[in-house]
């Protein structure tokens, strides 16, 4: 790496810090004495990645081993990106700023659909063959976890093998395994037959796809004895041994989450119906409030951070939540340290202890009602009714709060007009708890924020079988919220549908998807989460010389016996379960809170003690 | 207790801008545990004032802040602590009490000193035409509007290293009024003689810039913030 030739780039592009590194509590290694070089690779810019848990959980958990040398590697921004290629530079680690190229493993966190250009992309500027079928033992092995890594079917030709489910364990043997192959002689193929034996790894390579005349899937096979039908994700069991570490880079930037996140519990018991994370994250496996305070203790004293935010799917389900806050509260308020809860659901929503948190710093709060009306919140199963809103949001004036956002989606399945109306009466609600506030406790300037996310049909919720809402029908419904939500104090944030489309079309999309991709990158396509750079007439030519189309994936109704391309991941909950939830939502009934009655969702087969 | 710290900041971070150099050294004071005093109201935040910004790119070996602390400590304790807690690149060189009712350090500095080091520059040519100039009329971009200046105005000596012939000394005026960047000054004298600017611009040749040091003056002579202190 001319170090001379890179310090000229950076000082002619925007935000030099992002390729910079040094960080405070950055590893630093001899990389001459570790057996094996792990890069792992977050497909967005520096602020976005640094602000991404996962990342900062592992890159600490490999760095604890002391033959691996795990760096950090982020996307270029396209100033950056442009320079290096006109340089001749190649995609580098920010410890060291060696080329990825020249690592064992890359490792790609999957955490949206629309961040798979810039995996591409990245591993393009690396100089690594994009297919996986072009890589030799002179290239590193390229490995995705993550969310979407479910179904990791779209990205299936770039991938040499897949994590399924939580990493630390898992990362573990395969770090292990992988070292015996490095000193074997054995050819690629081998160390992927002797990853795929290990649980939870999934290797698409040895899986055949075909497909139906109507384009739909047929079956996905095992080509090889090494492979299992289905691949069962990996579970943490004890939440308060599993590795947490105790010192976490400080970013010199300003990141989009520049905080300690303090992670509560992994898991959700709601069930609400269009929530992925809700299903694959199961079961709910909780930390201890002694771990806990252990954890926040800690790492403040070795980050001097200011803010730790209390982080889970659905927080205020934490079993001993108020009393954690409020040790929370007595060991930091003379450190100055602000607590912060970032997901609250409606229903448990406590007045004083909201009113301790507030005493150190005061953030906005958020509110996600998702929809309009009490007949669609029970059929997307999101319990939460009118009066809590109301209570919630009366609370919250009258201690002071006068700044509200209301999260919402439109295009939810059996959606009617009167849903959508009910978002724009729920917010004229809102706006009278207001005014009905004692003037004395209630602060000035009211102002709501309503934002509108267009619904997504994700993989292994009981939602999959259901197709997106045309474009043109959800352009339709942010007009007509827009009219109605045309009231003082109110401000109305929508996206165009375009994004959600190209959504929809990979989190539900099978192998062939990743021609799609390969065409799309090869056209420019890039950043496509960011909408200044989100180039959709790439994607709709891309799709266009491939024969395929996007509605074939986003605006199918799905039947019960189609094989769908996931059907081969095990995430716990099973198929039949989802199925069931699908046709009690279309019956507008409800299924209560699992810790309050089990629902027999089938993650109890996944493992002794579960739940 | 008021004190003045003075810290470096070296190559391994130079990129970051002044607003991450005070949260670095915000934070870095907390896991240091220096009982530094907030401010009052709503919003309080550790009492921390700079010297001068540096920009991004630039490293420094004269870097000036001014902390008050709510409860009294040992100076030489603090530093090391607090050297303890710093990210690798920026260190403390040295602290100094100072009296509550000082007035603050940018209001104080006058002089900014630079050295500036790049190759393929010539820079006695770009001497001679400096020298030869009357003056140099630049304008200078405000907040409202575009002023005409004159460059020289700005400068207080300028010279070549005697041993090293690619390293130019710039001696600059600095305050509160605003100043010029030391990299417009160059690229401002290159023009002048000549020399191929297309290159210098956003710093395309091999060049750095480095503050040596931030003076002020009391009586018609230049100090720097820690003059009073007796070693």
């Amino acid at each position: 790496m001319d170090k001379l030739l890179l310090d000229r780039i950076m000082s002619q592009v925007t935000k030099p810090v992002r390729y910079m590194g040094n960080e405070y509590n950055m590893v630093e290694k001899n990389s001459n004495e570790v057996s094996i070089r792990f890069a792992f690779a977050f497909p967005d810019v520096y602020e976005v990645g640094m602000s991404h848990l996962g990342m900062k959980i592992l890159y600490h958990w490999l760095n604890e081993r002391v033959d691996t040398y795990c760096e950090r590697v982020f996307a270029p921004w396209v100033d950056m990106e442009e320079k290096m290629r006109e340089s001749e530079i190649p995609l580098f680690s920010l410890e060291t700023k060696t080329p990825i190229a020249e690592f064992d493993i890359v490792g790609f966190t999957l955490q949206y659909e629309l961040s798979y250009t810039n995996i591409l992309n990245m591993l393009d500027l690396a100089g690594i063959p994009l297919l996986a079928e072009q890589r030799t033992k002179e290239h590193p092995f390229v490995i995705v976890g993550g969310p979407c890594a479910y179904n990791s079917e779209p990205i299936a030709d770039f991938v040499d093998l897949v994590t399924l489910g939580e990493g630390e364990e898992l990362i573990s043997e395969l770090l292990d395994e992988y070292k015996k192959w490095k000193g074997s002689g054995e050819s690629r193929r081998a160390f992927l037959e002797r990853a795929a034996q290990i649980p939870g790894i999934y290797v698409p390579s040895f899986y055949d796809v075909t497909y139906l005349e109507d384009g739909r899937v047929e079956s996905v096979k095992p080509n090889t004895n090494v492979a299992k039908e289905q691949v069962a994700k990996r579970i943490v069991h004890d939440m308060d041994q599993v590795y947490f570490p105790d010192r976490i880079i400080v970013p010199f930037m300003d990141i989009v989450h520049d905080r300690i996140m303090l992670e509560l519990f992994r898991g959700c018991t709601r069930g609400c119906r269009f929530c992925q994370a809700g299903m694959i994250y199961r079961p709910v496996r909780e930390r201890s409030q002694e771990r806990l305070l252990e954890m926040a203790e800690k790492l403040v004293k070795s980050t001097g951070y200011e803010e730790v935010s209390l982080s889970s799917l659905s927080s205020s389900d934490y079993s001993s939540l108020e009393d954690l806050v409020k040790q929370l509260m007595k060991r930091f308020e003379e450190k100055r340290v602000a607590l912060s809860l970032p997901s609250l659901r409606l229903d448990s929503f406590d007045k004083e202890y909201i009113q301790e948190m507030q005493k150190v710093r005061k953030t906005g709060l958020t509110f996600a009602p998702e929809a309009g009306s009490q007949r669609l919140r029970d059929v997307i199963n999101k319990g939460v009714t009118q009066e809590d809103l109301v209570s919630a949001v009366s609370d919250a004036f009258e201690s002071g709060w006068n700044s509200v956002k209301l999260y919402f989606m439109i295009g939810l399945p059996t959606e009617t007009q009167e849903d959508l109306q009910g978002i724009a009466d729920l917010t004229k609600e809102v706006a009278q708890c207001y005014y009905r506030a004692d003037r004395a406790k209630r602060q000035k300037g009211l102002k709501i924020t309503v934002s509108t996310s267009s619904f997504v049909p994700k993989p292994f919720t009981p939602f999959q079988w259901v197709p997106q809402d045309a474009m043109e029908q959800l352009r339709k419904k942010q007009e007509f919220l827009k009219r109605a939500l045309r009231m003082k104090n109110v401000n109305y944030n929508w996206h165009d549908p375009e994004t959600s489309l190209l959504e929809a079309a990979f989190a539900l999309g099978d192998r062939r998807l990743g021609r799609v991709l390969l065409s799309a990158w090869k056209k420019g396509a890039k950043f496509d989460g960011w909408s200044e750079q989100f180039n959709m007439k790439a994607w709709m030519e891309a799709f266009e010389e491939n024969n395929l189309q996007p509605e074939f994936y986003a605006h199918r109704k799905r039947e019960k016996d189609e094989v769908l391309p996931w059907d081969h991941i095990d995430v716990g909950v099973t198929k039949a379960f989802l199925w069931h939830e699908w046709q009690k939502a279309l019956k507008g009934e409800t299924t209560p809170d699992c810790r309050i009655d089990c629902s027999g969702c089938g993650i109890r087969r996944l493992g002794e003690g579960l739940c | 207790m008021r004190i003045i710290l003075k810290y470096t900041r070296g190559e391994r971070v130079k990129y970051i801008s002044h607003l991450d150099l005070m949260r670095t050294m915000q934070r870095a004071v907390r896991r240091a545990d220096i009982p530094i005093a907030y401010s009052q109201g709503f919003n309080p935040h550790p009492i921390m004032a700079f010297a001068s910004a540096l920009a991004v790119g630039i490293t420094s070996e004269g870097e000036y802040m001014d902390i008050v602390l709510s409860v009294p400590m040992s100076l030489p304790v603090l530093k090391e602590k607090l050297n303890h807690a710093l990210p690798k690149g920026i260190a403390i060189l040295d602290v100094m009490e100072i009296d509550k009712k000082a007035p603050s350090l940018m209001s104080l500095i006058e002089r900014a000193d630079y050295k500036v080091t790049a190759m393929g520059i010539d820079w006695n040519r770009a001497l001679t035409a400096y020298g030869e100039a009357p003056e140099i009329l630049v304008e200078k971009q405000g907040k409202r509007r575009v002023t005409t200046i004159d460059l020289k105005d700005s400068i207080y000596s300028i010279g070549v290293d005697q041993e090293n012939q690619e390293t130019l000394h710039l001696s600059m005026k600095i305050g509160s009024k605003g100043s010029l960047k030391p990299e417009f000054v160059v690229e401002t004298l290159l023009k002048l003689s000549g020399q191929d600017t297309d290159q210098w611009e956003g710093l395309g040749i091999p060049a750095s810039i480095h503050r040596t040091g931030l003076y002020y003056r009391i009586n018609g002579e230049w100090v720097t913030p820690l003059f009073r202190k007796k070693d």
